[in-house]
């Protein structure tokens, strides 16, 4: 019959094992993620409790374990890291959308910036390490983590909230320039408050860079785990982030105990992770939507 | 009538305000020329003898006589130092005269310099130091005294009234832009001093016996880094081609053949997997992948688990959601005029996949692939916790050193040559970085020119 030619379907074998291949490609792929996740999580999450997360941590007292000052010590890279870098990226991409005219300085504005997205942390630390740790003088301490980490993610939060300004309709600028507004009144006034949730994306993005990062604090911020004791103080001292306790732990973890408290510490990053990563998302879902 | 007294009114406002800005500037300005000629600008105390300095004898002193336990010396004023503080008060002076000569964006650029120098006075200070050590006093410190802080702080706001003159947009417009150029400034400065401190100990050791030496030995003064980099080599190209595959295929699975319903799925699982921080997999790797290849019957005596083989599992896993984000974007401008005319002339579904999306796609996946080499070449937290962190030449089963991460395991250790030679490696991986990433931004581009045709 003619019709079987036309609809009748003709299975080709190369065609079902190319269909096949690409299914488990996908399959491997979400099983890897699902293993890495349930595994950490599965090990981890029994023994985060109250007093791991609200105690000091000390190497030669089995009572003090804890994770406290890890978790200050992030917080505080995290809040001073974006205080130095959000304004920086926001100003960068307000510039790039709104006021620059292409030439040559916006080309080398774009190309640093997508050449400074490239250059591996490790490379971030040892530049943070040499003109922050020494010819600043800061030594190893969180703020020269701070600075360090602030040119990491500048990448981040000035790509993210470029594509956010441009996608405010331009008929909104319009409206307001023919009211009479200033060029600087309608940045501040319309095109910066619509782009809010893409600008926040950003930041998002960028807090969940900071708190996963390791190679760049390794030598700027340093390995101490003493308990902070004041802001001024601790932020001109060395500390080290989660990640950093996550990696020293693993690596020195010799008794099962130990090893415990590296699962712990990986399941509290990765929770912490998945937070920001959920949060990222649903503001982005917000902004296509309004 | 009324309306036109009214902005008279305004204007003269507006000219007053002026002036008080300008007369702000000039101001600030003279007392920062007045600090730097008689205020105290920096305090160095070596071990018993303290010297508070003007900024003015800074510039003109020789140097300071110290007494150290063992020798005594002058030590003296880097060079830089004396032109930075010069220079701070010339711009101070400067940006007073530009402005009354009505020309406030000179005057904003002159104060800003002003502002710099205590922050260049600062880095080259540092010589100062190294000097006084060498004395073998190895107590020094130095400090900057308030006036350095209000020069600093003065040449900013200076500079501020006086680009504010000329009215809040031309302020605001140059704010945004000294920020956007802090980017520029900051790849500038980071591959100066890669360079700057890598290069010496090239110099010393030859680049020769350098990048080609197959030794590294800190107690032996042997620094050959070839296993270095023939690792880093070996485990990116593993990495990649057990990597990319998987990545395209995953990439068709979300762009062209899975449902809606099930890509909604995945998807945000290829975003987690870019968000898990590389401590986190290099701890997996430690405790999965590493005692996995260990008791892998037919390796069981041959390898220790952490190996090659391990980073190259790891990187393949990390380089994963890059690849499939950039092909799955690209997969996904292909004009679906493309496939329909595929499939009209009879083709199957998978077949115009692989025969038309695909190659229509090239250039993007390419971008993606060394954009995953980029990544995979700077990785260093995950494949530290796996590869056994020993300078071998790379065997599959054999421990192996990276670069990335031959520079972390030693740093905070290494002094002298070593830690310089830790610098060079830095330098060489920089270099490899940054012929990827140019070519990353010449092919992307190249990808733009051929949706435009």
């Amino acid at each position: 019959m003619p019709s079987s030619s036309l609809y009748g379907k003709k299975k080709r074998s190369s065609d079902t094992v190319l269909k096949i291949l690409i299914n488990a490609a996908a399959a491997i792929t979400v099983i890897t993620l699902l293993g890495i996740i349930l595994y950490i999580l599965f090990n981890g999450v029994p023994y985060i409790s109250w007093s791991f997360v609200s105690t000091a941590y000390s190497e030669t007292n089995d009572k003090l374990k804890g994770i406290l000052p890890m978790i200050i010590n992030t917080m505080y890279i995290v809040v001073i890291t974006l205080l130095i870098s959000a304004p920086i990226g926001i100003s960068s991409a307000i510039y790039l959308t709104q006021y620059a005219k292409q030439g040559r300085l916006v080309k080398a504005i774009r190309f640093t910036t997508e050449v400074l997205s490239g250059i591996p942390s490790i490379i971030f630390g040892l530049f943070g390490y040499t003109v922050f740790c020494i010819l600043f003088r800061l030594q190893t301490s969180i703020l020269a983590g701070c600075l360090t980490m602030s040119l990491c993610i500048l990448p981040t939060i000035i790509r993210t909230t470029e594509e956010s300004l441009l996608s405010v309709p331009s008929n909104y600028k319009e409206g307001a320039m023919a009211l009479g507004a200033g060029k600087l009144r309608v940045v501040m006034g319309i095109v910066l408050p619509c782009a809010m949730p893409g600008v926040l994306t950003a930041v998002i993005l960028a807090m969940g860079r900071i708190v996963g990062e390791s190679a760049a604090l390794l030598f700027t911020s340093g390995l101490s785990y003493n308990m902070p004791k004041g802001f001024f103080q601790q932020i001109f001292a060395s500390g080290r982030t989660l990640t950093l306790h996550l990696y020293q732990t693993a690596r020195e973890a010799a008794s099962p105990d130990a090893m415990h408290i590296a699962f712990a510490t990986a399941a509290v990053l990765l929770i912490l992770v998945f937070l920001l990563n959920r949060l990222a998302g649903l503001l982005s879902r917000a902004l296509r939507k309004g | 009538m009324s309306i036109s007294m009214k902005s008279a009114e305004s204007a003269q406002r507006d000219i007053n305000k002026n002036k008080v800005k300008k007369g702000l500037a000039v101001v600030l300005g003279l007392i920062s020329v007045l600090t730097f000629f008689f205020l105290p600008y920096i305090r160095f105390v070596f071990k018993n003898t303290t010297y508070i300095v003007s900024g003015f004898q800074l510039a003109t002193v020789k140097g300071f006589r110290v007494q150290g336990p063992e020798l005594s010396g002058l030590v003296t004023i880097p060079l830089l130092t004396r032109i930075s503080v010069i220079a701070g008060a010339l711009m101070a002076i400067a940006g007073i005269v530009l402005l009354l000569c009505k020309k406030p964006a000179l005057a904003g650029a002159a104060y800003v310099i002003s502002g710099i120098t205590p922050l260049i006075v600062l880095i080259t200070t540092s010589n100062i130091q190294t000097a006084v050590t060498q004395l073998n006093i190895s107590k020094i410190t130095i400090d900057y005294l308030w006036p350095a802080i209000y020069v600093l702080i003065a040449g900013i706001v200076c500079s501020v009234l006086s680009l504010w003159t000329q009215g809040t947009e031309r302020l605001a417009e140059s704010i945004f832009l000294v920020f956007s150029c802090v980017s520029v400034g900051s790849v500038i400065m980071i591959t100066v001093y890669i360079f700057a401190a890598g290069a010496p100990a090239i110099m010393k050791i030859g680049l020769g016996h350098f990048v080609l030496g197959t030794q590294w030995n800190a107690e032996a003064q042997l620094f050959g880094i070839l296993p270095l980099i023939l690792s880093s080599i070996a485990g990116t190209i593993g990495a990649i081609v057990l990597g990319v595959p998987i990545g395209i295929l995953t990439a068709v699975f979300l762009a062209e053949t899975a449902k809606p319903r099930v890509a909604k799925l995945v998807h945000p699982a290829i975003e987690l997997l870019a968000g898990i921080p590389s401590v986190i997999y290099g701890f997996f790797g430690m405790l999965v992948i590493v005692p996995a290849i260990r008791n892998f019957p037919p390796f069981q005596n041959n390898t220790i688990g952490d190996s090659l083989l391990a980073a190259i599992l790891i990187l393949a896993i990390m380089v994963l959601p890059t690849i499939v984000s950039v092909t799955e974007t690209s997969l996904k401008a292909v004009p679906q005029a493309y496939r329909e005319a595929s499939l009209a002339l009879g083709a199957t579904p998978t077949k115009t996949i692989f025969k038309v999306s695909i190659p229509a796609a090239r250039s993007g996946i390419l971008a993606g692939v060394i954009l995953g080499v980029g990544r995979a070449i700077g990785e260093t937290m995950a494949v530290i916790m796996v590869a056994g962190n020993v300078a071998n030449m790379p065997s599959l089963l054999g421990t192996v050193r990276l670069l990335t991460t031959g520079i972390a395991m030693e740093m905070s250790y290494a002094s002298g040559l070593h830690r310089e030679a830790l610098f060079a490696i830095g330098l060489v991986l920089f270099v490899f970085i940054m012929i990827v990433n140019i070519s990353f931004t010449y092919i992307s581009k190249r990808g733009v020119q051929m949706d435009a045709e």
